[in-house]
């Protein structure tokens, strides 16, 4: 069950969906614990630290829609879903009724497979996985593990494909993990970054705005500083003979390393400092803007104190 | 090796925690005495904050950016607590508005009513307490039409709220750009005049800002998560942070951008007219004419310089990107020196 997949399939996660699955889960759970202890704080974190010890008692179940283009499959968005422990597999009805809905409101976006919590596959998953094989002839399978385990650095999130293996002579499906990457539209990006951060919801002055847009930067290229470094410390490593040598994993450093300069071409030059300059032209217009508000003030202030003078000696207005 | 945001967020996030799970549970008892009391009769301007949660915020502004430039709308569902309405989720219609005109048609109804049939079946337990749209572009107000759908919605199905979204400039200045408001009763007259955040406000919609602006009021808006969603947020960071640097604002903006600007010299235009006008009144103009024409220029002085700001932001992650990805060259024979500045002086 632990194969990595061999589709070929690139997956894309949009934040959405890991919000979307996490508040499906806090809010079953918290519904079916009735806050009994509302009034004492203390109880709060107890009841956080026991949950982790049931997590399979309330599965959460629903269905990943997005788009596939080609090879690449990007998942936009996700609904709930009922399950139905008579046939053990999900409510088809409901799932038809919620599919028309979002067609409506998101007209590419198809069904492409569906979502649960816990901590790995289990075998009456497939059971589910099947039933929407007619919908989508391989359906994607995402998982999330919703105890909070703090040590751990990685997203509690595994996409799992089927895939057709002959096992003891008998054609079965089986999971197979698949690798993803987290995608975003900008508009999204800053969302995220506004609720992960909880910033106040005005954007403060002008200084705070250059200072969150910098630290922002400022921590990306940091994270960025961290993980060559890893490498760095890998290759070093390698070369003292501490670690076994890895071709493949050196053919990757080697043509990540050939990448840079990222783009180096006269156009890019050329385009870069256009934009360069209109960025200035905007600032110099601003200035200019700015000059003729205050000077325009001054003209007036100016007049004002003209103005009584010009009135017992009779003369016309400064400008 | 700890993130930035991850070694930062704890203070803020961890006394949130506390009572964020609380807030998922919806006691339906205290819910239906609350809409009985009716306390919101009583005082017009009785709710006074809006606490969104990360999914609501994080679904309304993904659809407000796939409209483009054309108006969404959706609903939101939620509860509420005291003077403050709690909004849990949201849901998109399938309505499209054209400028400042947004209405929910019959068909909307309809699948507003299915929508929250199966929402209901699936757990979702809370019922619709507003609804949302977006003004792409022209900032986060309340147009007449949406005023006399809000007040229409007030009198029959309150507690509601009404909230805007700009994705456009959401996108351009770095942050959520977003409203929450509550009109007033027809005929009441609001006490003082709060000092509202100054926006910009395109000319072609000054006016029908202008007229219905004493029409509502804005809520003060906080956003709330579950443990488990700060916990994936922190971990998304991991993931995450390459979007911070491959993003670039100057790019996907510039219509926005070339638009702010000729709106601009449109009212710089209009106040220069005004200007020369009174000037050759100047004995005629009575004085207090002159005050508004100044804070008129003012205004433009003061967009003019926010999109300053966000424009030498978007390039200034440009240059820095520049130096990280494009000067390797220069430090080839002596590995990692320090970083030189080629972007100044050209």
């Amino acid at each position: 069950m632990a194969s990595s997949s061999s589709s070929g399939l690139t997956f894309k996660l949009h934040p959405l969906v890991i919000l979307n699955i996490s508040d499906h889960y806090t809010r079953v759970k918290s519904q079916s614990q009735p806050p009994s202890h509302a009034s004492s704080g203390g109880g709060d974190s107890s009841s956080a630290a026991a949950s982790p010890s049931s997590p399979s008692a309330h599965r959460v179940f629903g269905c990943v829609i997005g788009v596939q283009r080609g090879r690449t499959v990007e998942i936009f968005n996700s609904f709930e879903l009922l399950y139905d422990p008579v046939t053990h597999s999900l409510d088809r009805a409901f799932l038809e009724k919620k599919q028309e809905l979002y067609k409506k409101v998101f007209p590419n976006f198809y069904i492409l497979g569906w979502y649960s919590t816990g901590s790995d596959a289990q075998e009456s998953d497939m059971h589910i996985h099947k039933a929407l094989m007619d919908i989508n002839e391989s359906p994607v399978y995402v998982l999330l593990n919703p105890s909070i385990n703090h040590a751990q650095k990685d997203l509690p999130i595994t996409i799992f494909e089927s895939e057709l293996h002959v096992i003891d002579g008998i054609p079965q499906l089986i999971f197979v993990r698949s690798s993803y990457t987290i995608e975003t539209v900008e508009a999204e990006r800053i969302s995220v970054d506004h609720v992960a951060h909880l910033k106040p919801s005005d954007g403060g002055s002008a200084a705070t705005q250059l200072a969150a847009h910098l630290t922002g930067i400022h921590s990306a290229i940091k994270m960025l500083n961290s993980r060559i470094r890893v490498l760095h410390h890998y290759l070093v490593a390698m070369q003292k003979g501490e670690i076994p040598y890895e071709s493949s994993l050196l053919r990757q450093v080697s043509s990540l390393l050939r990448r840079l300069p990222a783009i180096e071409s006269e156009k890019f030059q050329d385009d870069f400092l256009m934009e360069y300059s209109d960025t200035l032209l905007v600032t110099y217009l601003a200035m200019f803007t700015n000059c003729s508000s205050t000077m325009n003030e001054l003209v007036e202030k100016f007049n004002t104190a003209y103005d009584r003078h010009s009135r017992r000696g009779g003369r016309t207005a400064f400008i | 090796m700890e993130t930035q945001p991850s070694s930062s967020s704890p203070p803020s996030s961890s006394s949130i925690d506390a009572s964020s799970d609380q807030i998922f549970y919806y006691d339906e008892a205290a819910q239906a005495k609350f809409q009985q009391e009716k306390p919101w009769a009583q005082d017009p301007h009785y709710f006074k904050r809006v606490k969104i949660s990360a999914l609501a915020l994080l679904k309304m502004v993904v659809h407000a950016r796939s409209g483009g430039t054309i108006e969404v709308m959706g609903l939101m569902q939620g509860k509420t607590d005291g003077d403050a309405i709690i909004v849990m989720d949201a849901f998109a219609l399938p309505v499209e508005g054209t400028e400042t005109r947004v209405n929910a048609q019959a068909d909307a109804y309809e699948y507003m009513v299915d929508y929250s049939q199966t929402n209901k079946q699936a757990g979702r337990l809370e019922n619709v307490v507003g609804w949302y749209h977006s003004h792409p572009g022209y900032g986060c107000w309340l147009s007449g039409i949406d005023v006399s759908t809000q007040m229409l919605n007030q009198q029959f199905q309150e507690p509601f709220l009404a909230v805007v979204i700009d994705p456009t400039r959401t996108v351009s200045a770095g942050k959520v750009e977003i409203g929450a408001f509550r009109t007033y009763p027809e005929g009441y007259k609001p006490p003082d005049d709060p000092v509202s955040e100054y926006q910009t406000i395109p000319l072609n919609k000054i006016e029908d800002f202008g007229v219905h602006c004493k029409q509502y009021y804005a809520l003060d808006i906080t956003y709330f998560k579950s443990s488990l969603d700060s916990h994936l947020l922190d971990l998304l960071w991991n993931k995450y942070w390459v979007n911070t640097l491959s993003s670039s604002p100057l790019l996907g903006n510039g219509d926005y951008v070339a638009g702010q600007i000729s709106d601009l010299a449109e009212k710089l235009e209009q106040a220069e007219n005004q200007l020369s006008h009174s000037r050759f009144g100047s004995l005629l103009a009575p004085p207090q004419r002159k005050k508004e024409e100044e804070s008129q220029l003012t205004k433009i002085t003061r967009d003019s310089a926010k999109i300053t700001a966000e424009q030498v932001h978007g390039l200034m992650s440009q240059v820095i990107k520049d130096i990280l990805f494009n000067t390797v060259r220069q430090s080839k024979p002596q590995t990692e020196s320090s970083d030189p500045e080629p972007m100044v002086e050209t």
